[in-house]
């Protein structure tokens, strides 16, 4: 909402700085977004006389003005100006060195060879008109030297302030006038309302019929006859402008002006194309058309509040005029309306035909519906003495049911306990009475509060609670305490274990990333699924800005990819980064989809962060190690990779899935070249993803303590020779299941193949370690047990003992 | 007797002089004086032969000796030792560390770690909800009706007609006061989703949302938590500014400003020349919310509040665009 101070000030007297209202209006709930002046433009702008009028000496038609721009005394300044009406003796504007006009900033300048200290100028230059015809000749008695939208009286500030939707009553210069007033402690002022009125009674020239009292509660109308149509006079035209309303004629002014002025919407129809002279006020039937004011077609829908004639729609209520009543310049008799409409009705309205205007915006957070004659004979009378007409005796008020007050019982101890504050019942009742409340005190600490008509917002204790916790200023109420029993709160384990895992890979060289929880629509087609493949179809968004964003993530790879695409396209090529957030299923439990944490993760480039160590590429046990290390930190057991049931994004020859406790819970290895090339991946990338929810579901438990060997541990290794299409782990879970009970552990320490070795083969190197723990092991037995385990290892397997 | 250690003496001495450099040798020489079967040993070992009268002294002799040798080693050793710190390559120590890489948190994941924290610590429990939330969770029971205009504070993604994603957090207070009797402590943080995108909005952001309800919570409390945690936040000597406003959920509302972290109050570009920082909104809990969970509201009270991560992350961090977030650049992740 725009408002400007001079036009304020015709409602109410405050004696507080500009900047001391803006500040009290914003602690009051109505916040001050920017203050400005009217015209910018006019600052440096002064009134100057032009004593005498040399020509200039190097052009015909350019001359010198000596020109005076002080009040008293003063060098009178060389102003070179090419207007024809330049002369001596008349006072005009004068632009100043530093004036911003819209042309440029105005500077000391030569020009053909003579300096001028400054530009007498047109209105259009400062933007005050559209005249050009030459300089701007002002009043022969208007004082020299003054700032000139001071002299003109234009001087003005404009306040920018924004209001919150349930304060619709702020939406007009008197609802802005009523706050100034509780902040200055002083009372805002109505407008005058007396309408002169000379024609005959309006009973007897139109009727009005409400057909739809829920819809319009509330319906008045004035008759204007014999206006003469035509554009507004100065004051009006600058007031409407002021807030940034085109001026259109003074009949439509007048009820823009109105509806700033106290906040109720008004329409004016063309009293003569009204069919039978009459309004009826009805809901829309089915089907039917109408062209509102802006020309456009429109079907309102059923319900719709349709303002009629006798024959037809000529307005939709509340919303818009039509193009069949509109004041036109020959309009002769106005009908002018103002109405309630009910806010709900208003909103499905607007929303349903798309359609916002200044009326709607008011009624659909509630205009006061006992304003509405107030406004009827403010507009009447304005447009009698702005379009020279006659007012028709009386005014027509339709109100099929009476709109009761609202009365609110307030128990002040109670408020104080809602805001920590300790207000007497007097003074709450004083702060209520300064918003025009009527309050009563009904007993000791009860006050009886009447609701005025503009103030719908308000209709419980708490609503007048707050009232007076910002009229007594918020600042002013005491910072506490609150008294809590203690207790621990709550903490989910799988928020906790999420934090950690997290931890975990930052401290592996991963960099934690974000990305939008909507993917491209066609981000699983970039990763090679096809409509066949059983991968649920993701969740469409009804809206979205684009197709880029136009469903809901089922995996988390499209944004990776894109983060991997954009550092790899930017030089960083040697990177680790992981997102741990939410995909969205479809259907399962919540509203509309199951929503489940994934862990997915990529890495490309170098292994080391340094080059001083060495430049390999991370490769497939990287990523595996990675998987492995959540799972070693979660305590998972019996994990397993097999090349199996992989996505179709991973490269079939290089990649695994992930088992735990025979459960598939994701996969890794390097992303299939087609995927880094629709997704326009420069670099080979390798990735992981693992079901986190699933996974957490498959944690170990909290391990018990089995004490710590007391004798000590005797390695042995094992060589074996094998076929390579054998996996090194089938052997090692083989010597596992045997279940030995000397050996504590064996691993893997050496693979390698060799022309010696023969084609088709490799050395596998296991360690073992026996260990017992009553004794120390002697070498005779560890030598019986490892050649036995040896012996049955060859025969499964058979693989030879290098 | 007194000869022989005399003559040992001497050995050693010459012996220790004709060492050269070589660390070894020093060893060799000390076993074969002082080692359990070197020659001192042997003469202490012909103690025994030594009259009884000349017994006292030669032990005397043999155990001043002893002093003797032993100083004179252990010099030797002190000095060998300086000789060879002196004489060996010292190793560079200016080249790079072995070290395992280092990741970090993304901003907004740190910020919200240490918002939570802070309430954490104040008893409140933290909760998450669904993101694709019902239309009556997101609105209709935060008393947000379908035509209120309220609903245009929020431009809004729909999956359905009745499904939504959430433009906000404070579905949580509805779902969580559904679950819990009061008094009820708890602090929901997650993404959420406006239909917005230009250079101050990103169609996804991250909220924190806020919820303290039971016997006796004022207005004065919800000032009182807020303090702690701005001054937690941002540092002790922060001033506050509650300043009313609208959210059809809270009744008092209020918008919290901080005094600007960056010109401390005196006006600059970040807080456009007003010195306060706008930060996070709160309320009481409207009483119209309290009937959607069968809470009885002249029995309870509490407060709400909500803040964007974003925000409070580019102000910790002093970070002035906000779509870097989601760029996931790593010149600009590495910094946190």
């Amino acid at each position: 909402m725009l408002i400007s101070l001079n036009w304020l000030s015709d409602y109410v007297d405050c004696s507080l700085s500009t900047e001391s209202i803006a500040e009290g209006l914003t602690m009051a709930g109505l916040e001050v977004e920017a203050i400005s002046v009217r015209h910018p433009q006019l600052k440096n702008v002064v009134t100057a006389r032009i004593e005498a009028v040399e020509p200039h000496p190097n052009a015909d038609r350019l001359k010198i003005c000596l020109v005076r721009a002080h009040a008293r005394g003063g060098e009178l300044l060389r102003i070179v100006c090419g207007a024809p009406n330049a002369r001596a003796g008349v006072v005009a504007p004068l632009a100043l060195p530093g004036a911003e006009l819209s042309g440029g900033v105005v500077r000391e300048a030569k020009v053909r060879g003579e300096v001028s200290g400054g530009m007498l100028c047109s209105r259009k230059e400062l933007g005050l008109g559209e005249d050009h015809g030459g300089i701007w000749i002002l009043s022969a008695e208007t004082a020299v030297g003054v700032a000139l939208d001071e002299a003109l009286g234009i001087r003005d500030v404009l306040m920018e302030i924004g209001i919150t939707p349930n304060r619709g009553d702020c939406l007009s210069f008197m609802g802005i006038a009523r706050e100034v007033a509780a902040l200055c402690k002083t009372a805002a002022r109505y407008p005058a309302s007396a309408v002169e009125e000379s024609g005959p009674p309006i009973d007897s020239l139109t009727s009005v019929t409400i057909e739809d009292a829920q819809g319009c509660p509330r319906y008045g109308a004035r008759l204007i006859c014999g206006v003469k149509v035509g554009p507004s006079p100065d004051w009006l035209k600058d007031r409407v402008e002021a807030v940034g309303v085109r001026s259109i004629n003074n009949i439509v002014d007048v009820t823009n002006y109105v509806m700033m002025e106290l906040g109720q919407p008004l329409h004016a129809f063309d009293f003569n194309r009204l069919r039978e002279k009459r309004i009826v006020v009805r809901t829309a039937r089915a089907g039917e058309r109408f062209t509102t004011l802006d020309s456009v077609e429109r079907e309102p829908g059923e319900g719709t509040v349709m303002i009629c004639d006798g024959v037809g729609p000529v307005a939709i209520g509340g919303v818009m005029g039509g193009l069949n009543s509109e004041i036109a310049p020959d309009t002769c008799d106005v009908l002018l309306e103002s109405a309630y409409f009910n806010p709900v009705s208003i909103r499905r309205t607007s929303r349903a035909l798309g359609l916002k205007t200044e009326a709607s915006y008011r009624f659909e957070r509630g205009t006061d519906p006992d304003g509405v004659p107030r406004a009827l004979d403010r507009a009447a009378e304005l447009m009698r003495r702005v379009g020279g007409g006659r007012v028709a005796a009386g005014r027509i008020d339709v109100l099929p049911h009476p709109i009761a007050a609202s009365e609110v019982e307030l128990r002040c101890e109670r408020v104080n306990r809602l805001l920590g504050t300790s207000l007497a019942c007097d003074e709450m009742k004083e702060y209520l009475e300064s918003i025009e409340m009527r309050v009563e005190k009904t007993a000791p600490g009860l006050l009886r509060v009447r609701v005025p008509g503009f103030r719908s917002d308000i209709t419980r204790e708490v609503d007048l609670a707050e009232e007076l916790a910002r009229l007594s200023g918020y600042d002013r109420i005491p910072v506490t305490s609150p008294l809590a029993s203690v207790h621990a709160a709550d903490c989910d384990p799988r928020q906790m274990v999420r934090a950690r895992a997290k931890e975990l890979l930052i401290g592996a060289g991963f960099f934690e990333v974000i990305n939008y929880s909507f993917i491209a629509s066609d981000a699983l087609g970039k990763l090679r699924y096809s409509d066949t493949d059983t991968v649920p179809a993701p969740i469409r968004v009804k809206n979205p800005l684009s197709d880029e964003q136009g469903v809901m993530r089922t995996t988390l790879m499209p944004g990776l990819l894109d983060n991997a695409r954009h550092n790899i396209d930017h030089r960083s090529e040697n990177f680790k980064i992981f997102e741990l957030s939410k995909v969205f299923l479809p259907a399962g439990q919540g509203p509309g989809a199951e929503e489940i944490q994934h862990l997915a993760g990529i890495m490309a480039g170098n292994r080391s962060p340094l080059a001083l160590y060495g430049e390999a590429e991370v490769d497939f046990a990287d990523v595996k190690g990675v998987v492995e290390q959540i799972c070693a930190f979660l305590r998972t057991e019996e994990l397993r990779f097999r090349a199996e049931s992989l996505p179709p994004w991973l490269e079939p020859s290089a990649s695994a899935s992930v088992y735990v406790s025979g459960q598939r819970v994701g996969e890794l290895g390097s992303v299939h070249r087609d995927v880094l090339q629709a997704c326009d991946v420069k670099r080979p990338l390798l990735a992981f993803r693992l079901d986190f929810d699933g996974l957490l579901d498959l944690r170990g438990p909290v391990p018990l303590y089995r004490g710590v060997p007391k004798f000590p541990p005797v390695p042995r290794d094992l060589a074996l020779i094998a076929e390579e299409r054998i996996p090194v782990e089938e052997p090692l879970e083989f010597i596992r299941s045997l279940k030995e009970p000397l050996v504590e552990s064996v691993e893997i320490f050496d693979i390698f193949k060799s022309e010696q070795i023969g084609a088709g083969k490799k050395s596998i190197g296991y360690r073992f370690t026996y260990r017992a723990a009553d004794r120390s092991l002697t070498d005779e037995e560890v030598n019986t047990v490892h050649g036995q385990l040896i012996a049955k290892v060859t025969a499964r397997f058979g693989v030879s003992l290098r | 007797m007194k000869e022989a250690v005399e003559n040992l003496l001497e050995t050693a001495c010459r012996a220790l002089s004709e060492l050269g450099e070589d660390s070894k040798a020093l060893d060799l020489a000390r076993v074969r004086f002082l080692g359990r079967k070197g020659e001192l040993a042997q003469l202490f070992k012909e103690l025994g032969k030594v009259s009884e009268q000349e017994r006292r002294e030669a032990g005397r002799l043999l155990n001043e000796a002893k002093a003797r040798l032993e100083t004179l080693f252990s010099e030797a050793l002190e000095k060998r030792r300086e000789l060879d710190s002196a004489g060996r390559q010292a190793i560079d120590v200016s080249v790079p560390g072995r070290r395992a890489p280092l990741g970090r948190l993304h901003p907004i994941s740190q910020t919200a770690a240490e918002i939570c924290r802070i309430f954490n610590w104040l008893g409140f429990e933290t909760v998450e909800g669904p993101e694709i939330e019902l239309d009556y969770y997101n609105f209709e029971a935060l008393n947000i009706p379908r035509d209120h205009p309220a609903r245009d504070m929020q431009d809004t993604f729909y999956i359905s007609e009745d499904v939504v994603l959430r433009t906000h957090t404070s579905p949580l207070q509805v779902r969580t006061m559904e679950k819990r009797k009061p008094p009820v402590r708890v602090i929901a943080p997650g993404r959420t989703y406006r239909r917005d995108s230009d250079v101050t909005h990103t169609p996804m952001f991250h909220q924190v949302e806020g919820l303290m309800v039971g016997k006796e919570i004022s207005f004065g409390d919800l000032k009182g938590i807020l303090t702690t945690f701005v001054h937690q936040m941002f540092g002790k000597g922060v001033a506050l500014r509650f300043r009313p406003s609208f959210f059809p959920f809270t009744e008092p509302s209020a918008e919290v400003d901080i005094e600007c972290v960056m010109c401390r109050g005196k006006g600059c570009r970040v807080c456009k020349s007003t010195g306060w920082l706008e930060i996070l909104g709160s309320g009481m809990v409207d009483p119209e919310v309290y009937k959607y969970v069968d809470y009885d509201p002249e029995e309870i009270t509490g407060f709400a509040f909500g803040m964007g991560i974003e925000r409070i992350a580019m102000l910790k961090f002093g970070i002035d665009d906000l779509r870097l977030f989601f760029e996931n650049d790593l010149r600009f992740l590495r910094q946190f």
